[in-house]
């Protein structure tokens, strides 16, 4: 079985489902055997769903329309 | 004699000693080398895998080396092989014969069905496909055979390359390579595939190898910072795999003659004249990585004569795609004209080796069907489908061409135009739809929602004013993004905030092992409600250093592709997926105490 140093390695490529599948397996072999590399996987993943599922840096509505008239107006008065 | 100068290297030079013993005689195709003689000891160690153990023997091999030399008509390149295969027993009717037509020599079935396949493969590399691998699976051909055939005949191209290059005098003076016909190329019957292999590749399975204990790969990450799948893909093969990286890293890795930068352009603009895009993308990826911008990139790719090298490279890259596209065409005269720039002959040596390495790896990666690292320009992509149905080639072949298609295609295309042909109204369209977008990628880089606010209106100013030099070449968004960039990079050095974004060396953030280790449980965010979830990402995310919180930002908050968010950042996949890993786990270090604390009342 691969080393936890080997499963991390290759980590940031499987969270992005860019592994080959005999890289895979080993993968999914030693996490199956591994609690650290376990817990590791699965709170990465957690925090990548909850900062991805939460549309964060929402810009208010108001305030993009504000920003924008703005812009064309002036865009409008400098060709005018 | 031969086109470039050489020098004698003399018989204690290691390696051709090394080949002298086990050829009995060095080649002029090495001796045309000796100028250089690093790249004589790459290729003396390439051979020597080729030739050594393997699952296809030596003398099948030395056929493949013929028959493909025979079919580009490189007297000298055949005359090399006939050498070998006469040293091995072989007898010259049969090897004349087999330089007219290897059909008509009696060979077993399966050396047949394999020297179809080289041939096919060096001679339309482009329209290989999964049905040519199946084809070698029902003779009994294994993963290890055609890795071995596919670097055997990948090892004929370099070597073709090279001897038009240098044209060096064919080591028997006295053969004359029997008149052979135009070369045609068995098509393979349609067939079902069976099996978990995808049509499109890769077509021959990889064992695992370790990143950490196998040692070119460890070559690999120290000098690339990853493994590009060109290598992983040859897994079955450590031995040819690792010779293979030698012969790179003592190719392309030194600056004493050609820079980096200027070999790794050879090696984009060749690809791209092959039409190659898998090496296109990585090409165009290393060369982000050494400080090119990724419109450069992509404008080598698509016409290196419109992009803003000097003459004398833009005349290094048209002689290297000569010899590469046009080399039935190439002569002295090709030579005499870079001489006459300032190239020196071990330049132009070393230029040659490139190209002839390049055309090794554009041969393999379509012979394996090997899958992209990263997705090559889509500028690149709409020129080669418009090329290959000039040329009438199988579109339906190519592994990557709908999809890329499909990507190639930008949803703000046609407001973009009407924008630049001076639409007010198209203008505000389009940043209507991205001003969420421009909204957070000036928050990653600002590191304030204020700040972002304040900036946003110059941005959308700044778009205006040089939509004119908006060229579809990327997408509408892309551009726009890295308007947003640059005015915030403006901003901050205005705040005396020095920030950079840019590439750095590859070991810069390897400490990335996480130190808290508590199980998050099921659903750890039940515990809050959405808006405390939302502050408390919001806050995180801030507090993370900007070259971080910028790749988190566009990957995960604002969900652009990897290949995207490397392109709006200028940056090169790979340091975009470091960065990105890194600022994952440091989010999630950060939120740990929130989560793992969360889960554990919740457990009790």
């Amino acid at each position: 079985m691969i080393t936890c140093d080997e499963f991390f390695a290759e980590f940031g490529d499987y969270l992005e489902n860019r592994v080959s599948p005999e890289v895979r397996k080993e993968l999914e072999l030693h996490l199956s055997q591994c609690r650290a590399c376990h817990v590791l996987y699965d709170s990465t993943c957690q925090t990548v769903k909850i900062v991805t599922d939460n549309s964060s840096f929402d810009l208010p509505r108001n305030i993009s329309e504000s920003i924008i008239g703005t812009v064309m107006a002036k865009l409008r008065a400098d060709r005018a | 004699m031969s086109f470039l100068a050489t020098v004698e290297l003399g018989h204690e030079f290691l390696p051709f000693a090394a080949f002298e013993e086990d050829s009995g005689a060095v080649p002029n195709l090495l001796r045309a080398q000796s100028l250089l003689p690093r790249a004589i000891e790459g290729q003396v160690i390439l051979e020597g895998a080729v030739r050594s153990r393997g699952v296809i023997s030596r003398a099948q091999k030395e056929r493949i080396l013929l028959c493909i030399a025979a079919a580009r008509r490189d007297v000298c390149c055949a005359s090399l092989a006939r050498t070998a295969l006469r040293s091995l027993g072989e007898q010259d009717r049969q090897i004349d014969r087999l330089s007219e037509d290897h059909r008509r020599v009696d060979l077993p079935a399966a050396e047949a069905a394999l020297l179809d396949f080289c041939l096919k493969l060096a001679l339309h590399s482009l329209s290989v496909s999964i049905s040519d691998i199946e084809r070698l699976r029902e003779h009994g051909i294994d993963d290890e055979s055609i890795v071995e055939a596919a670097v055997t005949t990948a090892l004929a191209i370099y070597r073709c390359t090279l001897s038009v290059g240098l044209h060096p005098e064919p080591d028997d003076g006295l053969w004359r390579l029997p008149p052979g016909g135009e070369v045609s190329v068995r098509e393979p019957a349609a067939h079902s595939s069976s099996g978990t292999r995808s049509q499109t590749g890769p077509y021959v399975r990889a064992p695992y190898l370790s990143p950490l204990t196998f040692a070119p790969f460890v070559t690999l990450m120290n000098t690339h910072g990853f493994i590009p799948n060109f290598f992983r893909a040859q897994s079955s093969r450590p031995d040819l795999l690792a010779a293979e990286v030698e012969l790179a890293a003592l190719v392309l890795l030194p600056e004493d003659i050609l820079t980096r930068a200027q070999k790794e352009t050879i090696l984009l603009a060749v690809s791209a004249a092959n039409l190659n895009s898998y090496c296109v993308a990585i090409h165009g990826n290393l060369l982000r990585g050494l400080g090119m911008s990724t419109d450069e990139g992509d404008q080598i790719a698509l016409d290196h004569h419109r992009s803003s090298l000097s003459d004398p490279d833009k005349a290094l890259l048209d002689f290297a795609i000569k010899l590469c596209s046009q080399f039935s065409d190439f002569s002295l005269e090709d030579v005499v004209r870079l001489r006459a720039l300032g190239f020196t002959d071990l330049q132009i040596l070393e230029c040659e080796v490139v190209t002839a390495l390049n055309n090794f790896a554009n041969v393999l990666q379509l012979g394996l069907g090997i899958e992209h690292d990263f997705e090559s320009p889509r500028a690149f992509e709409q020129k080669k489908l418009n090329r290959r149905v000039v040329f009438d080639r199988r579109i339906g072949d190519d592994p990557s061409s709908s999809s890329i298609m499909a990507q190639a295609e930008d949803p703000d295309a046609e407001l973009a135009a009407q924008a630049c042909a001076g639409s007010l109204e198209a203008f505000e369209e389009l940043i209507r739809r991205h001003s969420r977008l421009i909204y957070r990628a000036l928050v990653a880089i600002l590191g304030s929602q204020d700040h972002a606010q304040d900036a946003m209106q110059d941005v959308m100013l700044s778009a205006y004013q040089h939509i004119g030099g908006f060229r579809a070449q990327s997408k509408f968004s892309t551009w726009l993004v890295s308007i947003a960039r640059n005015k915030a990079i403006e901003y901050l050095r205005r705040r005396k905030n020095e920030v950079s974004l840019d590439e750095a060396s590859f070991d810069e953030d390897r400490d990335l092992r996480p130190r808290e280790l508590q199980d998050w449980g099921e659903n750890p965010e039940q515990a809050y409600s959405r808006s405390e979830i939302r502050q408390l990402i919001e806050k995180e995310i801030m507090a993370l250093p900007a070259k971080y919180r910028v790749v988190v930002m566009l990957r995960d908050v604002e969900h652009l592709p990897t290949e995207e968010t490397a392109r709006q950042l200028d940056l090169s996949v790979p340091t975009v997926k470091v960065r990105l890993l890194r600022g994952r786990l440091m989010l999630r270090e950060r939120l740990a105490p929130h989560f793992a604390a969360a889960a554990r009342s919740a457990v009790r």
